[in-house]
C-alpha cells in the first residue's frame, strides 16, 4: 500500500523527468522530440491536476472543514499553470525557443513553489486526515 | 505537524527583501572606493584597517546583507511561514544593520570612540531583531525539512560571531582589561585567537551553513537532481557546528578537519550537479560549480606541503585562502542564487497578485525576460576575471587599481541587473492594477 504523500511525490519527480526532456530537445532544437515529451508532460500533468481537484481536495476539505484555506491556493494556481502551458504550447507549435526556454524556466519554478507546499505541508495533512487515503491511491494506480 | 499559523501566502512585501539586495552591491562600491584610495599597503597584512574595513564591507555588507534578505523571503517558503509584522522588522534591521556596516567601516579606517560605540550599537540593535525575528519562526516546527534544520545551526552561529566580534570590539578599547573580565577570557584568549574565531565562525558557520542548507533544498529542485545523499543533508551542517565548537580547544585539528569536510561538501556538490536532469546551460549551475571547484582547489592548496611554496606565497597563503573562499566560493554562490532570485521574486509576486485576476496572468513577463540569460552570463564572466584579479592582486599589490575597477564594473553590473528587474516588475504591476481598476 502507498500513502498519499508516497504517491503524489513520485507523480511530481515523473513529470519533472520528463519536462526536463522536453526542454533538453528544445534547446537542441529537437522538435519532433521536443513535442513528443511536452506532451506526454502535459497529460500528466492534466492527470495529476485532476486527481487533486477531483478527489484528494474534495475530501480533505470535507474531512477538516477547511474549504477556503489552502487547497483554494492550489486550485488557484493549477490555473495560473494551465494558462502557463498553454502558452508553452503555442512557444512549440511557433517553434520559438527563447520564448520557450523562458516559460519554461518560469513554469519550472512556479511548480518547484507549487510542489514544495504539497509536498511538505499539504500531502502530510492530507495523510493525517484521510483515514481512507492508501485506498484512494490505489484507486488512482487502477485509472 | 502544527498548521496554525499556516499560510501559503505569506510572502514578504517585494520591496522588503529588494532593499537588502539593492544595498548590497552599492557596500561592495564602497569597498572598491577604499581599495583605490589605500593602495598597495592594504595588502601587505590582514590587519591593516583598509583590509578590516574591506572585508567587513564584503562579509556584512555583502554577504549577510543578500543572506538577510533572502532568508526573509525563503522561510515562508520552506517552513510555510514569514516572520512577524515583516515590514517593521526588515525597515529596521535594514536600517540599522547598513549604518551599523558603514560605521564598523569607518571605525577600522579611523578608529574613534565615538563611531565604535555607534556601530556596537547598531549592530546589535539591528542583527539582534533580526535574530530575535527568525528565532521566532525557527523554533516552530512547521515542516521538517534538512534546511530549517541547517539554518537553526546557522543562526546560532550567527550569534557567536556576533559576540565574539563584540569582544574584540570591546579590546581595542583601553581600560579593557580593568573591566573585571573572567581571567580565562583574558589570558586564554588571545586577540588573534578571537579573530580566527570570529572570521571563521563567520565564514564557515554563519555562511557557510546557510549556503550548504539551501543548497539541499535548490538544487534537487531547480535542476531536477537527486537529493543529496542523506548522511551529508542530515548530519554535514550538524558535523561542522560541533566541530566549529572544538576551536576552542585545538585550532589546528579544527581548521584540517572544517577544510576536509568542505572538499566531502564540493564532491557531492559535483555529483549532484553531474546527475541533473534537467541539462539546459545555466547560469547559476555555473556559479555552482565554479564554487565547487574553487573549495577542492581551496583543500589542495591548504594541504599542499609548504616546503614547496616559495616564501612569498608563504606570506600571503592567508589571504590567497580567504580569497578562495570568499570570493570564488561564497560571493559565487551569493551571485548565482541572486541570478535566480530576483526574476523569480518578481513573477512570484506578479503571480500572486494575479490569483483572483486571472484574466491578468496575460501581462507578466516570463523569467528570462525579467533577467536576460546573456545579462546573466557577463555577470558571471565579470566575476570570474574579478576573482583572478583579486589573486593577482595579493600576489601584485601594485595592480590594486584594477582590483578596483574590476569591482565597480562587476558590481555595477549587478547594481543594473536588479534595477532592471524591479522597473519591470513595478511596470507590470501598473498594468495589472490597470486592468483589474485598483
Amino acid at each position: 500500500m502507498t500513502s498519499i504523500p508516497e504517491y503524489m511525490t513520485a507523480k511530481h519527480r515523473e513529470c519533472d523527468d520528463v519536462f526536463s526532456e522536453a526542454e533538453a530537445a528544445v534547446a537542441q532544437e529537437n522538435w519532433s522530440l521536443a513535442l513528443d515529451k511536452w506532451q506526454c508532460f502535459a497529460q500528466e500533468l492534466t492527470k495529476h491536476f485532476e486527481q487533486e481537484e477531483g478527489k484528494l481536495f474534495p475530501e480533505f476539505e470535507q474531512a477538516t472543514g477547511m474549504t477556503s484555506g489552502p487547497t483554494q491556493v492550489m486550485r488557484m494556481e493549477h490555473q495560473q499553470m494551465r494558462a502557463l502551458v498553454q502558452d508553452l504550447d503555442n512557444a512549440l507549435a511557433a517553434k520559438n525557443k527563447d520564448e520557450y526556454l523562458g516559460l519554461s524556466e518560469t513554469l519550472m519554478v512556479m511548480m518547484q513553489q507549487h510542489n514544495m507546499k504539497e509536498e511538505m505541508m499539504l500531502y502530510p495533512m492530507m495523510d493525517q486526515h484521510l483515514s481512507d487515503g492508501e485506498q484512494i491511491i490505489e484507486q488512482f494506480k487502477a485509472d | 505537524m502544527n498548521i496554525s499559523g499556516l499560510s501559503f501566502n505569506a510572502l514578504p512585501p517585494i520591496d522588503l527583501p529588494f532593499r537588502f539586495f539593492i544595498s548590497a552591491p552599492i557596500l561592495v562600491l564602497l569597498c572598491a572606493g577604499i581599495i583605490l584610495f589605500s593602495g598597495e599597503a592594504m595588502w601587505l597584512s590582514r590587519w591593516h584597517p583598509s583590509t578590516l574595513a574591506v572585508t567587513h564591507g564584503f562579509t556584512l555588507g555583502f554577504i549577510t546583507m543578500v543572506m538577510m534578505g533572502a532568508l526573509l523571503q525563503l522561510l515562508p517558503v520552506i517552513g510555510g511561514i514569514g516572520i512577524a509584522k515583516p515590514r517593521l522588522i526588515a525597515t529596521s534591521c535594514h536600517g540599522l544593520f547598513t549604518l551599523g556596516t558603514l560605521s564598523l567601516m569607518a571605525n577600522f579606517l579611523w578608529p574613534n570612540a565615538w563611531l565604535l560605540v555607534i556601530s556596537f550599537l547598531l549592530l546589535s540593535l539591528g542583527l539582534g531583531i533580526y535574530i530575535a525575528a527568525l528565532a521566532w519562526v525557527l523554533v516552530k516546527k512547521l515542516s521538517q525539512g534538512d534546511a530549517i534544520i541547517g539554518f537553526r545551526f546557522a543562526i546560532t552561529a550567527l550569534v557567536i560571531v556576533f559576540f565574539i566580534g563584540l569582544l574584540l570590539l570591546a579590546r581595542t578599547q583601553a581600560g579593557f582589561y580593568e573591566w573585571g573580565w573572567p581571567t580565562f577570557l583574558v589570558e586564554k584568549l588571545s586577540t588573534k585567537a578571537l579573530t580566527d574565531g570570529h572570521a571563521i565562525w563567520g565564514l564557515v558557520g554563519w555562511v557557510g551553513l546557510l549556503i550548504i542548507s539551501v543548497s539541499f533544498q535548490v538544487i534537487p529542485m531547480f535542476h531536477v537532481a537527486p537529493s543529496f545523499p542523506t548522511i551529508i543533508s542530515r548530519y554535514l551542517p550538524a558535523i561542522i557546528f560541533l566541530i566549529l565548537l572544538g576551536m576552542f580547544v585545538d585550532i589546528a585539528i579544527t581548521l584540517n578537519i572544517i577544510v576536509l569536510l568542505h572538499g566531502v561538501y564540493a564532491i557531492s556538490l559535483f555529483l549532484v550537479i553531474a546527475k541533473r536532469k534537467r541539462k539546459v546551460p545555466d547560469n547559476t549551475i555555473r556559479y555552482w560549480l565554479l564554487a565547487a571547484t574553487s573549495l577542492l582547489l581551496f583543500n589542495g592548496f591548504y594541504f599542499f606541503p609548504e616546503a614547496y611554496l616559495t616564501q612569498e606565497i608563504l606570506t600571503s597563503k592567508t589571504l590567497i585562502l580567504a580569497a578562495f573562499f570568499i570570493y570564488f566560493y561564497l560571493v559565487s554562490v551569493i551571485q548565482g542564487m541572486l541570478l535566480k532570485i530576483l526574476p523569480f521574486l518578481s513573477y512570484t509576486h506578479l503571480q500572486q497578485r494575479c490569483l483572483s485576476h486571472f484574466s491578468a496572468m496575460q501581462f507578466i513577463p516570463h523569467m528570462h525576460e525579467f533577467l536576460q540569460k546573456k545579462h546573466g552570463l557577463w555577470l558571471f564572466n565579470f566575476h570570474c576575471f574579478t576573482g583572478i584579479v583579486l589573486l593577482m592582486t595579493i600576489m601584485m599589490p601594485s595592480i590594486y587599481w584594477l582590483l578596483s575597477i574590476m569591482l565597480f564594473v562587476e558590481f555595477c553590473w549587478l547594481l543594473k541587473l536588479m534595477y532592471q528587474a524591479i522597473t519591470l516588475y513595478y511596470k507590470t504591476l501598473n498594468k495589472i492594477k490597470l486592468s483589474v481598476n485598483e
